[in-house]
């Protein structure tokens, strides 16, 4: 075998790692959990809405760590926004309270991206602080009260309602994945958001407006973020400012397994929605094991390890 | 005496007698507190309930020392019944995990749920799956908003929150020869457990010590940030009598920010046990009590309503169990009543 044809091999792996694993723990689940209801649509459905809301931040993140950026603070975000809408929709009708809390979002976003884009400040330290920032406002906008949401319209399009008898949450993953891997695979702004990730100065060069790239990623990542706040808010009919709180590393995992490079420049939208139903497999699989609560995260742990080690290991090393 | 006792767990089961009124803590809809040893199945039912094999999940809130010693209290009772615990999770108080949590181990088709509901608004959509497939639900201290007892739930199982915010207030008070100063760190987030025990220190301490007031009062949310909390409190009162810290891990960061400005005289109450805090205690130091509940106590009960339930037989709305104050005089005891296990030796040699 020529060095050639064994590092293109390896690279193989590399980049099929996200499928191979998600196969495997699906089969090894399947065939240990098979009498424990793992495999019944209801509890495989479970996941896929379970992981609804962390898919569709992945698809935002995957676009702002491809640009070379990095966002921390979607987590508050999803809060403001889903409170945001919450509250809006105690007044105003339905469409007001969607505008509001997307609304909401894309404006976090678009601050988070300004800073960035514009005031050349890194966007791990300006995220970092508007995640603090954003927490704080989340608790002090409703005084920590949960904000039910009495609307069964919105309830219906965002959390429990079906189409055709799929329900909505798919419907929305379906939906962020397909647009998003059209967006990133096949559009330019997709190219120049890799472009500008890859190598940032020969963008510019090549006359792609980098700031205007950063300060869309960024956008990007604030209104999904926004719409995950929706879909919270829509499941669990009602907004509180603890939504989102735990997502962050489920969802930078989520993102790095699916093989989307911390460093810019290479990422893969149907990775992250494999890496996010990974983490919710992992979940509810560990769960239906009947393992206690820190065997179930040290598993969890490991097996994020392995994925994370695999997928990111240097060949060139 | 026995037969006394046996006649009232009976009587209470009928539910013939609502019994003894704890306090001020109500259920609800202001229902009365039930002791929880009465709460118990009577022999003659065990046999047909270890006979259903019955599937039981218990869906916490969080992990802590607390709910390890409530989960045990649930699973030896439930080992006795004959019931098999399926799935356990932590929600770490995330309200969507919880609601994940109980989507998933629905897939296991439990018969009973044990649960604390992280919050009566976000939770009622939670648990409706599980209340419609006639699960026995028993909710530890909260309540999902419009469940109805017995129509949803078994019960309400908790611990005599007012209870131990009082003692919480009678503890500082003797420390303090019922005069001085007193900072209040309260858990600044809306749970009800921590607010109901928050509250009840407020309330006694404002009501029944006319010679004490509260001089500072500072919310916490992250107990991380109690060191520096206690500093900015003592540095606006360096005379504080006492300091009242809403849970025992926030109370490690107030001792440690009173250490470090070599203060003796302050007394710290708190609520539940830490082994740090119970040191300091048995040492002299500055911490005067801590007040713990019997929770391996509260598990059994949870576990016993929830049989009750499935045998058909009636179980009051609201159960509580009582708050014990430890001191340095009855720390091994008090250790053991709260969480069944033994006192940390560190605390019962330095004793």
């Amino acid at each position: 075998m020529t060095p050639n044809a064994a590092l293109l091999r390896r690279i193989d792996l590399q980049r099929s790692v996200i499928y191979l694993g998600f196969l495997a723990i699906f089969l090894f689940f399947a065939l240990t959990l098979h009498d424990d209801g793992f495999l019944t649509s209801r509890n495989l459905t479970n996941i896929v809405l379970q992981t609804a809301p962390a898919t569709i931040m992945a698809i935002g993140l995957v676009f702002a760590l491809s640009a070379g950026e990095i966002d921390l603070s979607f987590g508050s975000v999803v809060a403001v926004a889903a409170l945001t809408a919450a509250v809006v929709m105690q007044t105003y009708p339905m469409v007001v309270g969607i505008v509001a809390g997307l609304g909401a979002g894309a404006l976090i976003g678009a601050l988070n991206g300004v800073l960035v884009a514009y005031l050349r400040l890194p966007s791990f330290l300006v995220t970092l602080a508007t995640m603090g920032l954003f927490a704080g406002i989340a608790r002090s906008m409703t005084d920590l009260r949960s904000i039910p949401v009495l609307n069964d319209t919105f309830t219906g399009i965002f959390g429990s309602g079906s189409l055709f008898t799929i329900p909505s949450l798919v419907l929305w993953t379906i939906a962020a994945v397909v647009i998003g891997h059209i967006v990133y695979r096949n559009t330019r702004f997709g190219a120049h958001v890799l472009a500008t990730g890859d190598n940032a100065r020969a963008a510019q060069v090549s006359g792609i407006k980098v700031p205007r790239i950063r300060l869309s990623v960024l956008t990007l990542c604030g209104t999904m973020a926004g719409l995950a706040g929706l879909l919270y808010a829509g499941r669990l009919q009602a907004a509180k400012y603890t939504l989102g709180e735990s997502d962050l590393m489920t969802v930078i995992a989520a993102v790095i397994v699916g093989g989307t490079a911390l460093g810019g420049g290479k990422g893969s939208i149907i990775g992250a929605l494999l890496g996010s139903l990974l983490m919710g497999m992992l979940n509810n699989g560990l769960i239906l094991m009947g393992l206690d609560v820190s065997d179930q995260m040290i598993v969890r742990g490991l097996i994020i390890l392995v994925a994370v080690a695999v997928s990111l290991r240097d060949t060139s090393r | 005496m026995k037969l006394l006792i046996k006649q009232l767990a009976t009587s209470a089961l009928l539910g013939l007698v609502s019994v003894s009124a704890m306090a001020q803590t109500v259920g609800p809809n202001g229902e009365t507190a039930t002791l929880s040893a009465e709460v118990t199945v009577p022999d003659d039912s065990v046999a047909a309930i270890q006979a259903a094999n019955y599937k039981a999940a218990l869906l916490w809130h969080d992990q802590s020392d607390f709910v390890n010693a409530v989960s045990a209290g649930a699973t030896d009772e439930f080992k006795r019944l004959g019931i098999e615990v399926v799935a356990t999770t932590s929600a770490g108080f995330d309200a969507a995990k919880q609601r994940s949590d109980i989507e998933t181990s629905m897939a296991r088709e439990p018969d009973i749920i044990l649960s604390l509901p992280l919050d009566p608004v976000t939770s009622a959509a939670a648990f409706e799956e599980a209340r419609d497939s006639g699960v026995s639900l028993v909710f530890l201290s909260n309540l999902p908003a419009g469940y109805e007892h017995p129509r949803d739930y078994a019960a309400i199982v908790t611990d005599d929150l007012f209870q131990m915010g009082k003692q919480a207030a009678d503890a500082l008070a003797s420390a303090m020869g019922g005069k001085g100063t007193v900072g209040w760190i309260y858990h600044d987030a809306d749970y009800y457990v921590t607010n109901q025990r928050d509250n009840a220190f407020k309330t006694t301490i404002e009501n029944d010590y006319p010679d004490i007031s509260i001089v500072a009062e500072q919310g916490i949310s992250d107990p991380a940030r109690a060191e520096e909390i206690a500093n900015a409190m003592l540095l606006k009162n360096p005379d504080l009598g006492g300091i009242y810290v809403t849970w025992a891990g926030p109370a490690e960061g107030v001792l440690a920010a009173l250490r470090a400005n070599g203060n003796k005289t302050t007394k710290i109450v708190t609520l539940d046990l830490s082994e740090p805090v119970a040191l300091d205690m048995v040492r002299g130091g500055n911490v005067a009590a801590l007040i713990a509940d019997e929770a391996y106590e509260l598990g059994r009960a949870m576990a016993a309503a929830a049989a009750l339930r499935l045998a058909g037989k009636e179980v009051p709305a609201f159960v509580a169990a009582p708050a014990i104050t430890v001191t340095a005089d009855n720390v091994a005891e008090g250790w053991k009543k709260s969480l069944n296990i033994d006192a940390p030796a560190s605390v019962t040699s330095a004793n």
